[in-house]
């Protein structure tokens, strides 16, 4: 087996507010190999954004991390150093330590960000700069993550341009962003991507602000371009039938951790996770009418004071006394295709820690969440920056 | 192209702006109460010296015949003839406007000179010690009147130390031979220099500050922006985010304010010349109202208003220079 290209361990982000800490990601794992597109899936506010940014290290105050080590085709970006327990070490300042191997802010930007790694964020309208043309925008990051000479990069600029399907690339060079559609905007941050020629591409919810037609066609693009070029994808997205689509493998997240691991076709046809389930049965579809879509009950909890135990005992239909007792962390519970990890309790893996024994939760004596009807999520629980 | 008919259209737009300005001055003026012949003429003169001046300022006809003969006059350059001084108002008007021009310039270039990198700097360096200080000194600045700074500099700098002259504004390009203490060009260059100090920093120190604050405020906001954050994670270095990605967006708001500080600039202006004893337009617009000397007072009052439009178009201007989306008519 190959080695993986990213892999994130036990990856801990916390944000210092003033209200309390905000445990944002709260120690997920996972791999992406060379040339895969893997899926970094959950509802707003359950930190997949917080983890993209994580890994290249740009997460803003009062964030922070606080734990885990992401490396990156056999280099450490980072590591937080931890004692014999594994707990992470502090100095005075209660700031977590780095080891020796992590790479500087300094070595992050000159070798890792753009050049290695590139980012695709959610809003094509806020994402490029309204006072400078699109070209520019896209030559300047090419010139600095390819070392190329301005005319060459201007260039390979036209050239991404076009292949990302915008029509009379070198006219449109030198338009200004308010000059395009939103759509064609995504193409043109698809395009930066891509023209930096990193081995990796971190897409944050690229789809969410277009609509469905465009996303269709954005969707068909990246698969491929990514079949093309062979660089490997974290799609950080809210949508199963994205996640369908185009992943090869999918991380499913919730409120910070990490709650199934699995091979596309396995997670969707032989689901694990309760919280899976529940997400694949609100996404719409054509054999059901919008009355028989089950959106997940119960709103999701603050990340500053989750729920004991299993995070998602206050809206799993599955939950039992036990599991406001046990944590569960993302273990194998099946072979299938690839390792399928579940962090849920009710498997053999866990072992026998009193779930079959212990007696179902009934809505009161789950912790003080108003049990309502919510749709993907997106319109509570604040936004995956908080 | 955009820029070349956006401009056109803005110059275009400020024809009627200024005909209201020379309507309302002119109206304003025939309005207030007193005699302007009577007081050229003093105590108790003879009805044909009355009618003789009448008949010399054209006083005698109809307000709107006098008004059309006014605004006709004005295109040709001709603002009428100043009662008091009996020269023509343009020639007054000339003689003293390039000082105040001096004087305004001179305190807008000190004062963007200073105001933008303290308030990047203070951006930058947010909540550390350089920041407050420079909050306070900018809050300091917006809240003291210009002529108090001009005042106490005066104390300090000129009537206690002696270290500048206070009065007897140099103009840069007087001719050495008739300045006193002056051979050379040169000479005349440090002198003026020396003499502008005093009134450029009192009078720029109001604009200084509010450019500060702005400058902090959008500085801070562009940063938290997402174009900025996707530059920071193409691995572009901290300083080109703050020169080129945020910088020039910041300075839209900037402008904004740069471009209504100009009427505070020139009320600023009057009274700095008044304090630092300065022959300029503001003191000529003073002494005009105190000698109801009509014809110079319309004068100046276009004149000021002319100079503030302009200001307001190279303001405009600068703006859809900085953003693309003015010029094409499609800003957000
Ligand atoms: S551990 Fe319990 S609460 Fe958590 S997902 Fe499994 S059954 Fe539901």
């Amino acid at each position: 087996m190959t080695d993986p290209l990213l892999s994130v361990e036990n990856l801990q982000t916390y944000f210092f507010t003033e209200d309390g800490v905000v445990q944002a990601v709260d120690g997920i794992s996972f791999d992406v190999m060379p040339g895969e597109l893997v899926g970094l899936v959950g509802e707003s506010g359950a930190g997949k954004s917080v983890a993209s940014t994580s890994i290249l290290r740009l997460v803003e105050d009062p964030g922070r991390i606080v734990g885990g080590r992401v490396e990156f085709k056999g280099e450490t970006l980072f590591e937080i150093e931890t004692d014999d327990e594994g707990t992470p070490v502090e100095n005075e300042d209660a700031t977590p330590v780095e080891t020796d191997e992590s790479l500087s802010q300094q070595e992050m930007r000159r070798r890792i960000r753009g050049r290695e790694i590139a980012i695709i964020f959610q809003d094509p309208m806020e994402s490029l700069n309204p006072v400078y043309t699109v070209g520019g925008q896209l030559r300047e990051f090419i010139e600095i993550n390819r070392d190329l000479g301005k005319s060459a990069a201007k260039t390979a600029a036209i050239d991404m341009l076009r292949e990302v399907g915008i029509p009379e690339a070198p006219a449109r060079y030198s338009d200004y962003p308010h000059q395009f559609s939103g759509g064609m905007r995504q193409r043109v941050l698809i395009a930066m991507a891509l023209a930096c020629e990193p081995s990796l591409i971190i897409a944050d919810e690229p789809t969410t602000a277009l609509d469905v037609t465009v996303e269709g066609q954005i969707l068909d693009l990246v698969a491929d371009l990514q079949e093309k070029y062979g660089t490997a994808f974290v799609w950080v997205t809210h949508d199963m039938g994205v996640v369908a689509e185009i992943c090869d493998r999918v991380n499913v997240m919730y409120l910070g951790e990490m709650v199934e691991q699995a091979d596309v076709d396995d997670l969707f046809y032989d689901t694990k996770h309760p919280y899976t389930e529940a997400l694949l049965e609100s996404i719409p579809r054509p054999d059901r009418t919008v009355e028989e879509l089950n959106p997940i009950a119960g709103v999701m909890p603050e990340a500053i004071d989750p729920p004991r135990g299993c995070r998602f005992h206050t809206r799993c239909p599955d939950a039992r006394e036990a599991c406001t007792r046990i944590d569960p962390d993302c273990r194998v519970v099946e072979d299938g295709y690839s390792p399928h990890r579940a962090a849920c309790i009710k498997y053999d893996a866990f072992g026998n820690v009193g779930y079959d024994a212990s007696p179902p939760l009934d809505n009161e004596t789950r912790s003080g969440v108003d049990v309502t009807l919510t749709g993907d999520g997106g319109h509570q629980g604040g936004d995956d920056d908080e | 192209m955009g820029l070349v008919r956006y401009t056109t259209s803005r110059v275009l737009q400020a024809i009627p702006v200024l005909l209201g300005v020379v309507t309302i001055t002119f109206v304003l003026a025939n309005a207030i109460p007193g005699d302007p012949v009577q007081i050229m003429l003093g105590p108790s003169p003879s009805q044909t010296q009355i009618e003789a001046i009448r008949a010399r300022y054209g006083l005698n006809e109809p307000l709107w015949v006098r008004y059309v003969n006014y605004v006709a006059a004005l295109l040709t350059g001709d603002l009428g003839q100043s009662i008091y001084y009996d020269v023509p108002v343009t020639q007054k008007i000339l003689e003293r406007l390039p000082a105040t021009l001096l004087l305004m310039l001179s305190s807008y270039t000190f004062a963007i000179l200073t105001a933008i990198p303290l308030g990047v700097i203070s951006a930058k360096r947010r909540n550390k010690l350089t920041d407050h200080v420079s909050r306070i000194v900018s809050l300091i600045g917006v809240s003291t009147p210009s002529f108090w700074i001009g005042l106490m500099m005066i104390l300090i700098f000129a009537f206690h130390t002696n270290l500048l002259p206070s009065t007897n504004l140099v103009m840069p390009w007087a001719d050495p031979a008739g300045i006193r203490g002056a051979e050379t060009r040169l000479d005349v260059l440090v002198m003026a220099g020396q003499h502008l100090l005093l009134p450029m920093v009192s009078l720029g120190t109001l604009q200084m500050a509010a450019i500060t604050r702005i400058e902090r405020s959008e500085m801070l906001d562009v940063l938290t922006e997402e174009y900025v954050k996707l530059a920071r994670a193409y691995g572009v270095a901290e300083q080109t985010i703050l020169r080129k990605h945020a910088f020039r967006n910041a300075q839209l708001p900037v402008i904004t304010i740069i471009g209504l500080q100009l009427s505070s600039a020139i009320g600023g202006a009057v009274l700095t010349e008044v304090v630092f004893e300065i022959n300029g337009m503001g003191r000529l617009i003073v002494d005009s109202i105190a000698r109801q000397d009509y014809p110079l007072i319309m004068g100046t009052t276009i004149v000021f208003a002319f100079v503030f439009v302009v200001g307001v178009i190279v303001t405009d201007l600068s703006y859809a220079y900085v953003d693309p989306r003015v010029s094409y008519g499609e800003a957000e």
